[in-house]
């Protein structure tokens, strides 16, 4: 065999193994081409004649009307508007969410009193009930803030309250008989346990909630990403468009980045974080 | 030794009846009566699906018997209380908690202050020979390891009685008779009294100072066994226990036993 065919065959195996772990330049080198790819050809279809400019601006004209954004249009306001109406919703869905799905997973009767409510609400979806927020809470944050709060919160109480009853039987069982009373079994064992779950579920929800965001915004806002979305639609500014897709998404990252941060930090006694 | 005046623990016509979703119920436990002396260490052993285990879940108090009576230093049990500390055969050790944590633990459910807590661990944890690991959260632990973090952590807790159910059934053949033995030198330091459920006949002959033999479906004593081949001694050393006299015959009637009674015939 010459060296060309062992290193041909060295190479082979590198790529196409099943399940076998890659170097971490190839991990870093082919996910960034993806990435090229996806540029150049974006780039490359204005000159190409396979769009027209009008619909599908260029990347370089996305980044100019982004920074534009920025720097003359005072866009960080909307930013600003947009992450604050996640947080306030959020924390007050956490708020809500966490301690109910604990207690339901923990007690069956707390479970029988409350799932068969919150499932049903489960099933309606959040926009839905936009028409009726705008009627109660008018124009300003509130609507906004509620239906961010009714997008979340009973999916995050359900899927806590399945976290919390896969709280291993053994460690309730271990503490009652080294004497834990019933609220410090809740403290010492079902809370601890089931912590690094509810972090990661705050994780996902909190994708959920950048998701009715950006329709509350659409659909009813005069401020905030969404908003200014809509208002360059309006003056057919589409590189203005996908600016705001953009920032949503480096936002999402953002906030998925500071979340798998958190769970490191929390809880050093994991052997794996959450992907 | 079996006399019931010195009787730690008593057993007297247990039963425990499973009802089923399907309104059919089991007997996985009848009419067992057995009496645990003092600084004794018993062991019940018998065919899987005896109901060994759900008689070691009753003396901790985490199943109520359907009939029948336990007591426990002279008073009827009432649910699970610190004095009948379970060790569980799947890793228990809180994996929030350090080793040092984890052992503290129930003292601290039980509002014993900070610097007892602390020196009775430390005592706890040199005696289970885990001082090096004492800041390691459980998962830089082995199985062994972890079940010597939950010994420890039940008898700095002071029960009357240390139950254990199969705590060496997950563990590989050398950690196992390691772990045995490291029983019995903890026994000889705390003389506490011991219940241990196990399905290793050897493992029963060598720790047992009284076996407890159960029968299946339903499950029930079917014998009981004072290994008087030791001769009211404890062997420390596996080894020498396997060449005493009687040790073989005593083995080779619980084997036979324990085949009478199985219920997994290969044939």
């Amino acid at each position: 065999m010459t060296d060309k065919q062992a290193s041909n065959r060295a190479q082979k195996k590198l790529w196409f193994e099943f399940k076998k772990p890659i170097s971490l330049p190839v991990t870093v080198a082919l996910g960034v081409s993806m990435w090229v790819i996806f540029f150049g050809l974006w780039e490359l279809s204005v000159p190409m004649g396979w769009v027209t400019e009008l619909l599908v601006p260029g990347p370089t004209k996305v980044l100019s009307a982004l920074y534009n954004l920025f720097v003359e249009r005072n866009f960080l306001s909307d930013v600003g508007v947009s992450i604050y109406r996640i947080i306030v919703s959020f924390i007050a869905a956490c708020a809500f969410a966490i301690p109910l799905g604990i207690l339901m997973g923990a007690f069956r009767a707390v479970e029988a009193f409350f799932n068969p409510f919150v499932s049903a609400w489960r099933y309606l979806p959040a926009p839905s009930f936009i028409p009726i927020l705008l009627m109660w809470f008018g124009t300003g944050d509130a609507p906004k803030l509620a239906l961010l709060f009714i997008g979340v919160v009973w999916f995050m109480a359900t899927i806590i309250m399945d976290h919390t009853k896969n709280v291993r039987t053994e460690f309730i069982e271990t503490s009652q008989t080294l004497g834990g009373n019933r609220w410090q079994i809740l403290r010492t064992v079902v809370i601890p346990a089931v912590m690094p779950d509810v972090v990661t579920t705050m994780r996902q929800m909190l994708a959920v909630s950048w998701t009715y965001l950006v329709i509350a915004e659409i659909v009813a806002s005069t401020n905030g990403i969404g908003a200014m979305m809509m208002r360059a639609k309006r003056f057919i500014h589409t590189d203005e468009i996908i600016a705001g897709i953009i920032v949503i998404g480096i936002l999402g990252l953002v906030f998925d980045y500071l979340f798998r941060a958190l769970h490191r930090a929390m809880f050093p006694y994991i052997e794996e974080h959450g992907r | 030794m079996s006399n019931q005046n010195n009787a730690k623990l008593s057993v007297s016509n247990v039963e425990k009846i499973f009802h089923l979703k399907n309104s059919e119920s089991i007997i996985a436990v009848t009419d067992t009566s057995f009496v645990v002396a003092e600084n004794e260490f018993c062991v019940l052993l018998g065919p899987s699906g005896c109901g060994k285990s759900t008689v070691l879940r009753m003396i901790a108090g985490l199943e109520q018997p359907s009939a029948g009576l336990i007591n426990l230093d002279g008073r009827e049990i009432m649910g699970a209380d610190r004095d009948r500390g379970m060790v569980f055969q799947s890793y228990t050790s809180f994996d929030w908690l350090t080793v040092q944590q984890n052992v503290e633990y129930g003292m601290k459910l039980n509002l014993v202050g900070r610097k007892e807590r602390k020196e009775r661990a430390d005592e706890f944890i040199n005696l289970v020979k885990l001082t090096k690991f004492k800041d390691a959260y459980p998962k830089q632990l082995s199985g062994g390891m972890k079940q010597r973090v939950a010994i420890a952590r039940t008898l700095a807790n002071e029960p009357s009685l240390l139950l254990m159910d199969e705590p060496f059934g997950a563990l590989d053949a050398e950690t196992r008779w390691n772990m045995q033995e490291l029983m019995l030198s903890i026994m000889e330091t705390t003389h506490t009294t011991v219940v241990m459920v196990t399905h290793d006949i050897e493992e029963a002959l060598f720790l047992g100072d009284h076996i407890v033999f159960f029968s299946s479906h339903p499950g029930t004593v079917l014998e009981e066994n004072y290994v008087e081949f030791k001769g009211g001694n404890r062997v420390t050393r596996k080894e020498d226990v396997l060449v005493l006299d009687g040790y073989a015959d005593a083995e080779r009637h619980i084997m036979r036993l324990m085949r009478e009674q199985g219920t997994e015939h290969l044939d």
